[in-house]
């Protein structure tokens, strides 16, 4: 473990800023909220800010993202195909443990199965990750009851715990450990691991005073949802608040359903676009010549959260779906985070 | 930095959104935490925008029309080629179609354009005039002219009615902080006969029969007379009119509603009473897609009054405005109605006003709105038209007879293939300007990308065309433009860029009196100055009961609310949001028409059957989608489906897209 003070946190973050693109949380100047952003301007790395309001997830699966290029050439009757230029190397700062987790979460969708997604694992291969222990949770955090945080355990080059008078560095890979010798950062001396585990402690009892927004009963639902044993009219109270804005998919650290389709550009070249899809759709999973006209948007709500919670489900993450970070809770319009479905479904259970 | 704030451009909602920007391309859309209406959430087509936005349909260079094609040429060409035949026409020969997704800035000069150029009152925004006459009719019952509450202290609302539309589906931000406003203890009303979304979310849904929304709006005020609500004395203190409303209610009986309605009495003397007895209430109505009609917001407006309601907190009567800027353009005074700032046309003491600011000499003839001269003018012979959706597309044939036509767009489509001469525009976010939301807030845009090489901004091409034509305008900025808005419309006076930036927005009025704007109408600022606005005409069913009943025992209604974002020209450069619209065509490729449960059931049909819909003067052959959400004797088509429009609807049109509220009495016949 080494030790990084306050005031040196700027060279780690220029060093950086030699051979990566650096991305961190922000304040937005007007509404004072956070944003994890790419800093042009790297005094604007805020690592005390909350919990930022977008994941880091569209910096490795981008919103809307150029995969392949083809052009059919009249002449030759030819078609090429090409790769869309080069990624560049991305460092993400002030990761906290939920949103890198979320990204272990993508790694096992996008590599971690039978087809290894070569676009995502070029986009991962080029991440250098520090993550930023919270030794206070947010309002709206329930890591604990998904076993994602408020630390990182793995997955991180670097990882930061804030001490009060400055950084606990823990390292995680080659990668990091080659800029803390470069940098040169200290060794943190031999109590410094039961620092870390102490602020972690304090951090994990402290939920019960700071994340008062959502308390969630994950374990009892998760069994529920896998043995099935929901009423239907718990789904149809549900989904009849569900506006289908695909907010929860996309806000959400661990959701990695895309759809690709075909832009003919000027000039004759035609892209092949990868963007964010959401099984809120009702033309997700649609196809022509559908025979179920009135697929009831329960249905597909009910589809997100055993996506999230349900065994079958963990087995695929090896961990829950959720990471507890509460983001779907906050851009719902329809007031029906994965939270709040928890507590309806214990409201089923307890019957209150 | 990649992320950029900004505001959402479809809807009148204005949510507050985050462009992605990356090498001049806008990449990425999230929701703006912190914006004080959308609190951080968006809805499917605000959650896409980035996707229109990087399409490259774009129109890049100015064009005129040779034969079939278009040679692209300079703007100088492009302008003194359209000067040269703009000044053969003015006055009653041209019409001026403004867009309700332009800016502020942009609508105002293109209404002066046409008013002190062209002398052309013919302006007008899209064919449904439901905004303008809201604003008459606000006006004329309390003084002010849009929404007279404000949406921030929904959630302090006790009581919330919905009227008519599709409110989750056109509004869905606006519906959102009603549903969380009902999960915080509000009760939640919807009147509607069709079972929407909003509906289900409603702790109460009366469900009068098409074409009754306004009777049922009526018995309610009528139900708090003979409950004992009203005090006539008290009433006369405040409003000019009392007396002869409460006798125009007299005549009503609730029984006799009930039977017409199909809503029980008990229902409506319940609701009623729930009304009053809130401390403030919120009702909430559509305009600009398929607006309520007159009638119902008069009816609506005189039972606000009636309860005692004007000028509380946490309350208002709200029109939601379906269209991005569509209350500023009408602000902006876009509408044959009003000149810019509400000051009305038949007044001459509005045009005396506006000469002495703009120092040119106006032209007095009434005015008509541009769908309305397409259809009626004969002497129509040039029109202007900035960004539009299809609908105007109908009026082909007449567009084809013009002597001249111009377009400004920024993307291209069918319409300007009709045109002359056509200009490029920039899109909203390669150009600073202001947009209105429903709720009165003026929201500053900055520009966020370079726009193509070349294309001008349409505040600039306008001015060189006034040059040309011999009215020099001044203005270097969208800004400057601004300074003058301020001096003009008087809601606007104390609004500046400067101001606007530091913030997320500000309600007008902002003026002297209201130097950070204006949450929600002050009942002691309108003073007594209220008014009931009710037609006493001598048979008010007529027309209710259609004469037909035997032969054509249905009523077709045709919804736009439901499915506008379906045809438009907008979200079919879209990704997501088109295939989610178009997964119904997918089911139903040569469209349907809905029919509720129990008439699918004693007729005897099954889902996705052919049917024949036979009215007095047409007939089509439709499939029958069976509905929980229709009542029984209703049938409902989406206007989308193209062979209505030009078909069996053709001769309707005008009539239909005036309101929800218009239902045709047809039959049904199933096709073996
Ligand atoms: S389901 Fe919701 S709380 Fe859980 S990780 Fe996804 S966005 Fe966060
Ligand atoms: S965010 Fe809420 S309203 Fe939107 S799709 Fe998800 S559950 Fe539905
Ligand atoms: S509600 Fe309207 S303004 Fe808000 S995101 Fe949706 S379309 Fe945009």
């Amino acid at each position: 473990m080494y030790w990084l003070s306050g005031d040196k946190v700027s060279l780690l973050v220029d060093r950086l800023a030699e051979d990566y693109a650096v991305y961190g949380p922000r304040r937005d100047e007007v509404s004072g909220e956070v944003i994890f952003d790419r800093l042009n301007l790297l005094s604007r790395l805020d690592l005390q800010a909350a919990i930022p309001y977008n994941p880091p997830k569209y910096v490795l699966f981008p919103q809307y993202e150029e995969i392949i290029k083809y052009l059919y050439e009249r002449q030759s009757r030819k078609v090429t195909i090409e790769k869309i230029d080069k990624l560049q190397p991305k460092a993400l700062i002030g990761l906290r443990a939920c949103d890198l987790t979320g990204i272990l979460c993508l790694d096992r969708f996008f590599l971690g199965q039978e087809f290894v997604d070569e676009v995502y694992l070029e986009h991962r291969q080029k991440l250098f990750l520090i993550s930023n222990t919270c030794v206070r949770p947010f309002p709206q955090c329930f890591c604990v009851c998904t076993d994602s945080g408020p630390a990182a355990r793995e997955g991180f080059d670097l990882d930061l715990t804030f001490t009060g008078q400055g950084y606990l560095v823990l390292v995680g890979s080659r990668k990091g450990q080659r800029l803390v010798e470069e940098i040169g950062l200290q060794e943190a001396g031999p109590e410094a691991m039961a620092r870390r585990k102490k602020i972690i402690d304090e951090s994990v009892s402290s939920f019960d005073n700071f994340a008062l927004e959502n308390k969630a009963w994950i374990s009892r639902a998760t069994n529920r949802l896998t043995t099935g044993f929901i009423k239907p009219e718990v789904w149809e109270y549900i989904g009849n608040q569900c506006f289908e804005c695909g907010a929860c998919s996309f806000v959400c650290p661990t959701c990695s359903c895309f759809n690709v389709e075909d832009v003919n550009r000027m000039g004759g070249a035609t892209d092949r676009v990868r963007t964010w899809d959401s099984c809120s759709f009702e033309g997700y999973t649609k196809m022509a010549g559908d025979h179920n006209p009135r697929k009831p948007v329960e249905d597909r709500r009910n589809k997100r959260f055993f996506c999230k919670l349900s065994y079958s489900q963990s087995k695929k993450y090896l961990r829950p779906g959720c990471v507890g970070c509460g983001r779907c809770a906050r851009v719902c319009p329809g007031d029906i985070g994965l939270p709040n479905v928890v507590t309806y479904i214990r409201r089923e259970i307890t019957g209150e | 930095m990649s992320y950029y704030r900004g505001i959402c451009n479809f809807c009148g909602t204005g949510c507050g959104h985050l462009l992605q920007v990356e090498n001049n391309r806008v990449r990425g859309v999230y929701p703006l935490p912190g914006h004080p209406l959308s609190r951080g959430r968006l809805c499917v087509r605000g959650w896409h925008i980035h996707e229109l936005l990087q399409t490259e349909e774009r129109i890049t260079r100015p064009m005129i029309k040779e034969g079939d094609s278009f040679r692209p040429v300079s703007y100088e060409e492009a302008i003194e080629f359209t000067a040269s035949r703009l000044k053969n026409f003015r006055g009653r020969e041209v019409a001026c179609l403004g867009s309700p997704r332009a800016s502020n800035e942009e609508n105002y000069l293109f209404g002066k354009f046409a008013r002190a150029v062209m002398k052309s009152n013919n302006l007008s925004l899209t064919s449904d005039a439901g905004l303008e006459e809201s604003a008459r009719i606000l006006l004329e019952g309390c003084g002010f002219p849009a929404m007279t509450g404000s949406l921030s202290e929904l959630r302090q609302a006790e009581f919330i009615m919905v009227v008519g539309g599709d409110l989750t589906k056109q509004n869905p931000i606006i519906a959102s902080e009603i549903h969380f406003a009902r999960r915080s203890g509000a009760f939640l009303a919807t009147i509607s006969p069709r079972k929407t979304q909003m509906a289900r979310l409603s702790q109460k849904h009366l469900r009068p029969n098409p074409g009754t929304i306004w009777l049922l709006l009526e018995a309610l005020a009528r139900a708090l007379q003979t409950e004992g609500l009203v005090k006539a004395d008290y009433l006369d203190d405040k409003i000019e009119n009392a007396r002869q409303y409460l006798e125009y209610l007299d005549s009503l009986h609730l029984k006799q509603v009930s039977e017409l309605t199909g809503v029980e009495e008990q229902e409506i003397i319940l609701l009623a009473r729930k009304f009053y007895e809130s401390e403030s209430a919120y009702v909430f109505y559509p305009v600009g897609i398929q607006s309520l009609d007159r009638r119902s917001m008069s009816a609506l407006l005189n039972l606000f009054l009636l309860a005692g309601k004007p000028g509380r907190p946490a309350g208002g009567l709200c029109p939601v405005t379906g269209i991005s800027n569509l209350l500023g353009s009408l602000d902006m005074g876009v509408s044959p109605a009003f000149l810019p700032g509400y000051f009305p046309a038949d007044k001459e003491i509005s045009w005396k006003r506006l000469e002495e600011l703009w120092q040119v000499s106006l032209d007095r003839t009434p005015g008509q709105s541009a769908g309305s001269c397409l259809l009626e003018n004969q002497s129509l012979r040039a029109l202007l038209v900035v960004d539009h959706d299809e609908e105007i597309i109908r009026h082909i044939n007449r567009i084809k007879e013009l002597d001249f036509v111009v377009y400004f767009g920024a993307y291209q489509n069918a319409f300007a293939g009709l045109a002359s001469v056509v200009f490029p525009r920039l899109s909203y976010v390669e150009e600073d300007g202001t947009y209105t939301n429903s709720e009165r807030r003026v929201q500053l845009s900055q520009k966020k990308v370079e726009p193509p090489a070349g294309i001008r901004p349409l505040w600039e091409t306008l001015s060189r065309l006034a040059g040309a034509l011999g009215q020099p305008w001044p203005y270097k900025s969208a800004e400057d433009i601004m300074a003058e808005i301020s001096r003009v419309v008087p809601q606007y006076s104390g609004l500046s860029y400067e101001k606007l930036r530091a913030s997320p927005g500000i309600k007008w009025p902002v003026d002297d009196l209201h130097l950070s704007g204006t949450e929600y109408l002050l009942a002691e600022e309108a003073g007594c100055r209220f008014r009931f606005v009710f037609d006493r005409s001598p048979d008010r069913f007529q027309n209710i009961s259609s004469v037909n009943e035997g032969r054509f025992p249905f009523k077709l209604v045709v919804g736009r609310s439901n499915y506008f974002w379906h045809q438009n020209s907008v979200m079919k450069r879209t990704f997501i949001p088109k295939r989610e619209y178009n997964a119904l065509l997918l089911l139903y490729p040569k469209g349907f028409v809905e029919i509720s449960e129990e008439d699918a059931r004693a007729l005897g049909l099954r889902e996705k059957q052919p049917v024949r819909i036979i009215s007095e003067a047409a007939e089509i052959k439709l499939a029958a989608r069976i509905s929980p959400d229709i009542l029984p004797g209703m049938l409902y088509i989406p206007y989308f489906i193209e062979e209505m429009i030009s078909g069996f609807l053709h001769h309707q049109a005008s009539d239909l897209e005036k309101n929800e509220e218009f239902f045709l009495p047809v039959r049904l016949e199933k096709v073996e």
